[in-house]
C-alpha cells in the first residue's frame, strides 16, 4: 500500500481545492443552464452526483470509493436514470397535447385573451419620454376621437399637452413625449406589448404592429374550484385526465402530464387487438434472436475449423472479417437492394436456376428467413474471431490423449472441442441473445417490421420485435406521439428481458464463483 | 477538517452566485428561424440581415431537421425551447396548433394576394397559422417516347401501359412510389378522399373516406396491375424511380424532387393532368403541400416575429426574390400564375384542383394503417374493400385511444 502511495505524487491542497472549485463550477453552470431550461429531472440527478463526487473528495473515509467514483456516476447518470424517467413516464399520460406540467398548461391558457363585443380595437402609435423611462400610446379607433393612453392612468386623467396633429392623425409633439420611429418600435415591441395603457380594467395592449386592443384575459384559474373559468362565456372546465374538459365533454387544446396509475398498462394488456398479435410477435422474437445466435455461433465455429490449418489463412481470415467493419446500417442497405425483385442481382439468378424467386419483403416466411439471414451474416464474424481465439486455449495434451484412445475427428469435435468451447463462450451466447432480443437495426432497417399482418387493431408486421412494436407505436404509425404508453411497453420490455437473463444466468451458473 | 469544510462552503456559495448572476445577464433581442430544406438558406439569410438593417433586429436563419422542429415545437414547448419562427410544411401543423405552440397570424388585406388553398392548408379550426411561401404538389409523368398523347383516363392508362408491356418495351406499365400519397390521385379520380369537411371547412374525422368506394375501386385499379404482372408487387420508391428513368416503365406518379434525375439519366418525359375515371368524370386530383413560416406562439418575441412574416416577409418583392432562389410554385397568386416553364406549368395543370393534404392528428394516425391495407390488398392476402376497411378499424382504435 504505501509503496503505491509513494508513486503517486501528491499534489498540493490548495491545487486539490482548486480543481474541485473547478469541477463544481462547471456541473453548477451545466445544472444551471438545465434548469432554467426547466429540465428538472434530470438537473437534479446530476445535482446527486455532483454532490456524490464532492462528498469522495473531501471525506477521507470514502477515499477508496474514488476508483469508482465516475463509473459510478455514469452508471447512475446513463442507466438508473433513463430507467427511472421510463418508469415515471408510464404511469402518466404523456404525448401530444400532454406535454407540459399542470402549471405551464394553466398559465398559457391564462396568457390567451379576447376582444370583448363591444370591445374597442385602435390604430396606435408609440411615444418615448424624454428620460426614455415611460411610454404612451398614441390610439386612434376606427370610430371616434383619438387619444392619449399611458400605463395605469385613465384616458380622462391624461394631462399633457398635445401640439398638432398630421395628416396621418398623429400629434406632431407631445410634451415631454418623442415620437418613436418604426425601427425603434419594432426591437421594443416585445416590452411594448406587455405594458397595459389605461386604467384598468379598461386597458388596452399591443397585439400586432398595427393594431392595439382593449383585450381580455380569455381564461382565469380558480384555485378553489381547481378549474378554468372562461371569461367570455363563464363556462366552466375541469381537469379530467390532463385535460381541461367543460361539462358537455369540450376539451381545452393544451392539455398537461397527468398521473393516470397503470392506464397505460391496462390499454395494452387489456386489449385483445394488441394482446393476441402480441403473442406470435413474442414467439417471433424469442425465434428470431435464437436463430440468430445459433446459426452465427455454429457458422462462425465451422469457419473457425475450416481454416484453422489451411495456407494463406490470414488472407482468408481478414476476408472473413469483412461483414464486422462495415458499418450495420449501409451492410444491410446492401442486402435490401440486393434482394430488391424489381432492380436486385438475387431474383433473376435464382430465377433463372429454379424459375422463381422468393418474395423477400413480401411474404412472412420468407421475410423473416431474409432478416435472419442478413443477422447471420452480420455476426458471424464475432463468433469466428472469439471461437478462433477459445480453441486455442485447450490444451493440446487432451487431444493427443485422445488420439491415443483411438478418438476420431468427430468425437474428438463432439466429446473435447464443443463442451470445452461453450464453457467458455456462453456467457458471450447470452449476451448475444438478450442483444439480439432487443436488435432494433437489422428489423427496422431490413423491412420495417413488415409485411403487415391482416387485421390487427394498430398496425403490426410479420417480422415486428417487441422493440420495433415499440417504436411504430410510439413514433411511426402516428406523429401524434405517445409516450406514455411506449414508456408502459418498454418497461414491460424490460421486466421481460431481465427474467430471461436472470432465467439464463441460473440455468447456466455463469456468474457462480469458481470454488 | 473544519477549516477544509468551510473553504468549499466559502466557494461553494462565491460559485453559486457567480453562475447565477451569469444566468440572468440580459440578452440582446434576436430572431430565429428553422428551415427544414437548405434550397432558401441563402435568400431568408439575405432577407433577415435586410430586415436587421431597417430595424435593428438581427435574424439568424438555421437549417434543422424537420423532426428536430417538430420536437422542439412540441415536445420542448413546455420548456419554451425552439426558434422564434420555423418553416414547415403544413401537414406538421396539427400537432403543433394543438400544443398551442403556434401563433395566429392576421394577414389582413394582404390574404388576398395568396392562392387560397395555400392559406387554406396553413388553416385550423378555422384560424390561419402561418404566411404561406411555396406549394407543392405531384404530377402524372409520361415517358413522351413511349407515349406521345396523355390519356384521359386511368382504363387507358393500364390499356397504353399493357400494350407496351406485351410488346416488350418496358417491365412495369406505371411506378408507383406508394400506395398513398403518389398514388392519390388514382383514388381521387374513383372518388375516394381521407377525411371530408365539416360545416366550417375543417376536415373531420366524422367524415371519414378511406374505405369509401372510390377508395376500393382506385385500389382494385393497382391490384389488377399487380395481378396482370405489370406492376412490381414490392411497391417501392426507388425501384419506381429507376425503372422510370431507364425508360423501363411508362409512368410514374412522382414530384418535382424527381426532376433532377430524371434530367440526369435523360428520359424524355411530359407532366401533365391526371387521368380521371372515366371520359366525363373529373381527373383525379393530388394532395397539396403547403411549406410555410409558423411562429412560436411560446417564444417571448411573438409578436416581433410576427412582425417580421406579417410586416416583412410578405410582400411581392420578396416572395419574387424567394422564387428566383428556389424555383418552387409561390404561394403568392400572381408568381404562381406567371411560372411559364412547362415542368412548372405541368404540375400546376395537375395540381389545379389539389386539396391540402389533411393536417388534423388523426391524419397521423392514417399513414401506417394505409400503407399496410396497400400492401395487404397488393399482395392478395385481402380484398382492396377488406384492406381499407382493416385500415380505418386501425385508425378509429387509435383516435379513440
Amino acid at each position: 500500500m504505501n509503496r503505491i502511495s509513494t508513486f503517486i505524487p501528491r499534489t498540493p491542497y490548495y491545487f486539490q481545492l482548486a480543481l474541485l472549485a473547478l469541477f463544481l463550477f462547471g456541473a453548477l453552470s451545466v445544472i444551471g443552464a438545465m434548469l432554467s431550461d426547466g429540465l428538472y429531472p434530470l438537473a437534479s440527478a446530476l445535482s446527486a452526483i455532483t454532490v456524490f463526487l464532492t462528498l469522495i473528495f473531501i471525506r477521507r473515509r470514502f477515499t477508496p470509493l474514488r476508483w469508482l467514483s465516475i463509473g459510478i456516476a455514469l452508471a447512475l447518470l446513463f442507466t438508473l436514470y433513463p430507467l427511472l424517467y421510463t418508469v415515471y413516464l408510464s404511469v402518466t399520460n404523456m404525448g401530444s397535447g400532454h406535454l407540459m406540467t399542470k402549471q405551464q398548461s394553466i398559465s398559457r391558457l391564462e396568457a390567451q385573451t379576447y376582444l370583448a363585443e363591444g370591445g374597442q380595437s385602435y390604430q396606435w402609435a408609440a411615444f418615448r419620454s424624454n428620460e426614455g423611462a415611460s411610454y404612451a400610446l398614441w390610439l386612434t379607433p376606427t370610430e371616434g376621437d383619438s387619444f392619449l393612453a399611458l400605463p395605469g392612468q385613465s384616458a380622462e386623467s391624461v394631462s399633457v399637452e398635445i401640439g398638432e396633429l398630421d395628416e396621418g392623425g398623429i400629434p406632431v409633439s407631445i410634451a415631454g413625449y418623442e415620437r418613436m420611429p418604426m425601427n425603434q418600435v419594432v426591437p421594443l415591441i416585445t416590452q411594448l406589448s406587455a405594458l397595459d395603457f389605461g386604467e384598468p380594467p379598461n386597458t388596452v395592449r399591443i397585439r400586432s404592429l398595427r393594431e392595439a386592443a382593449a383585450l381580455q384575459p380569455k381564461y382565469q384559474y380558480d384555485a378553489d374550484l381547481d378549474a378554468i373559468i372562461d371569461q367570455e362565456t363563464g363556462e366552466v372546465y375541469r381537469p379530467v385526465e390532463g385535460t381541461f374538459t367543460s361539462e358537455e365533454g369540450v376539451g381545452l387544446p393544451i392539455g398537461f402530464i397527468e398521473y393516470v396509475g397503470l392506464r397505460q398498462f391496462e390499454g395494452f394488456l387489456g386489449n385483445a387487438g394488441f394482446r393476441d398479435p402480441l403473442a406470435s410477435m413474442l414467439i417471433w422474437n424469442i425465434n428470431f434472436a435464437l436463430a440468430s445466435v445459433f446459426f452465427s455461433f455454429v457458422v462462425g465455429l465451422i469457419v473457425t475449423l475450416l481454416f484453422e490449418n489451411l495456407p494463406g489463412k490470414n488472407i482468408i481470415r481478414a476476408l472473413l472479417i469483412i461483414p464486422w467493419p462495415i458499418p450495420v446500417l449501409i451492410s444491410i442497405l446492401i442486402w435490401r437492394s440486393m434482394l430488391n425483385p424489381d432492380l436486385g442481382f438475387v431474383a433473376p439468378v435464382l430465377e433463372s436456376i429454379f424459375g422463381s424467386s422468393p418474395a423477400w419483403f413480401q411474404d412472412p416466411f420468407w421475410t423473416r428467413f431474409a432478416v435472419i439471414m442478413v443477422n447471420v451474416w452480420l455476426s458471424y464474424p464475432y463468433f469466428y474471431v472469439i471461437s478462433a481465439g477459445a480453441i486455442r486455449s485447450i490444451p493440446s495434451e487432451i487431444y493427443d490423449a485422445a488420439i491415443v484412445d483411438g478418438a476420431s475427428g468427430w468425437s474428438k469435435l463432439y466429446h473435447i472441442t464443443l463442451p470445452l468451447l461453450l464453457r467458455i463462450l456462453m456467457p458471450l451466447l447470452i449476451a448475444s441473445f438478450t442483444f439480439n432480443f432487443n436488435n432494433f437495426n437489422v428489423i427496422y432497417l431490413f423491412n420495417f417490421g413488415n409485411p403487415p399482418m391482416a387485421n390487427t387493431i394498430v398496425p403490426m408486421g410479420h417480422t415486428d420485435i417487441l422493440i420495433s412494436f415499440v417504436y411504430r407505436l410510439a413514433f411511426i404509425t402516428s406523429n401524434v406521439t405517445n409516450y406514455g404508453l411506449a414508456a408502459a411497453i418498454t418497461v414491460m420490455l424490460f421486466l421481460l428481458v431481465s427474467a430471461m437473463v436472470i432465467l439464463q444466468m441460473r440455468f447456466t451458473k455463469i456468474f457462480k464463483e469458481v470454488e | 477538517m473544519k477549516h477544509f469544510l468551510s473553504n468549499t462552503a466559502r466557494i461553494l456559495a462565491l460559485l453559486l452566485v457567480l453562475s447565477t448572476t451569469s444566468l440572468i445577464a440580459a440578452q440582446d433581442v434576436e430572431l430565429t428561424l428553422w428551415v427544414y430544406d437548405d434550397g432558401r438558406l441563402e435568400i431568408l439569410t439575405e432577407l433577415g440581415a435586410e430586415f436587421e438593417a431597417e430595424f435593428g433586429v438581427p435574424v439568424l436563419v438555421e437549417v434543422v431537421d424537420l423532426t428536430e422542429i417538430r420536437n422542439a415545437m412540441t415536445l420542448g414547448a413546455a420548456s419554451g425551447e425552439g426558434p422564434d419562427m420555423i418553416i414547415i410544411p403544413h401537414d406538421n401543423l396539427g400537432p403543433i396548433v394543438e400544443n398551442g405552440v403556434a401563433a395566429p397570424i392576421d394577414l389582413g388585406d394582404n390574404a388576398e394576394n395568396f392562392l387560397p388553398n395555400a392559406l387554406d392548408g396553413f388553416t385550423y379550426n378555422g384560424q390561419l397559422y402561418g404566411v404561406p411561401l411555396a406549394v407543392e404538389n405531384i404530377g402524372f409523368f409520361r415517358n413522351a417516347d413511349l407515349v406521345p398523347e396523355a390519356p384521359a383516363t386511368w382504363d387507358e392508362v393500364a390499356e397504353v401501359g399493357l400494350e407496351l408491356l406485351d410488346n416488350g418495351d418496358i417491365d412495369s406499365v406505371i411506378g408507383l412510389p406508394d400506395l398513398t400519397y403518389n398514388s392519390y390521385p388514382i383514388f381521387t379520380a374513383y372518388g375516394g378522399y381521407i377525411f371530408g369537411r365539416d360545416d366550417e371547412g375543417n376536415f373531420t374525422i366524422e367524415d371519414f373516406g378511406l374505405n369509401n368506394e372510390g377508395m376500393a375501386a382506385g385500389l382494385e385499379w393497382v391490384v389488377n396491375l399487380v395481378d396482370e404482372g405489370a406492376v412490381s408487387e414490392n411497391i417501392d420508391w426507388e425501384a419506381a424511380h429507376v425503372q422510370f428513368e431507364t425508360g423501363r416503365s411508362a409512368f410514374i406518379l412522382t414530384g418535382p424532387w424527381a426532376i433532377n434525375r430524371f434530367d440526369t439519366a435523360g428520359v424524355p418525359y411530359a407532366i401533365s393532368a391526371f387521368p380521371a375515371a372515366d371520359a366525363d368524370a373529373e381527373p383525379g386530383y393530388p394532395f397539396l403541400g403547403v411549406q410555410g413560416l409558423v411562429v412560436n406562439a411560446n417564444s417571448e418575441d411573438a409578436i416581433l416575429a410576427q412582425v417580421f412574416a406579417v410586416e416583412f416577409l410578405a410582400s411581392e418583392e420578396n416572395f419574387q426574390r424567394i422564387f428566383d432562389a428556389e424555383p418552387r410554385p409561390s404561394a403568392w397568386a400572381s408568381i404562381f400564375t406567371a411560372a411559364s416553364d412547362p415542368n412548372t406549368a405541368g404540375f400546376n395543370e395537375a395540381g389545379v384542383n389539389a386539396v391540402p393534404m389533411p393536417s388534423i392528428p388523426a391524419m397521423g394516425f392514417v399513414w401506417d394503417a394505409w400503407v399496410n391495407a396497400g400492401a395487404l390488398a397488393v399482395q392478395g392476402e385481402l380484398t382492396p374493400q377488406e384492406a381499407l376497411d382493416g385500415a380505418v378499424t386501425q385508425v378509429l382504435a387509435q383516435v379513440e385511444g
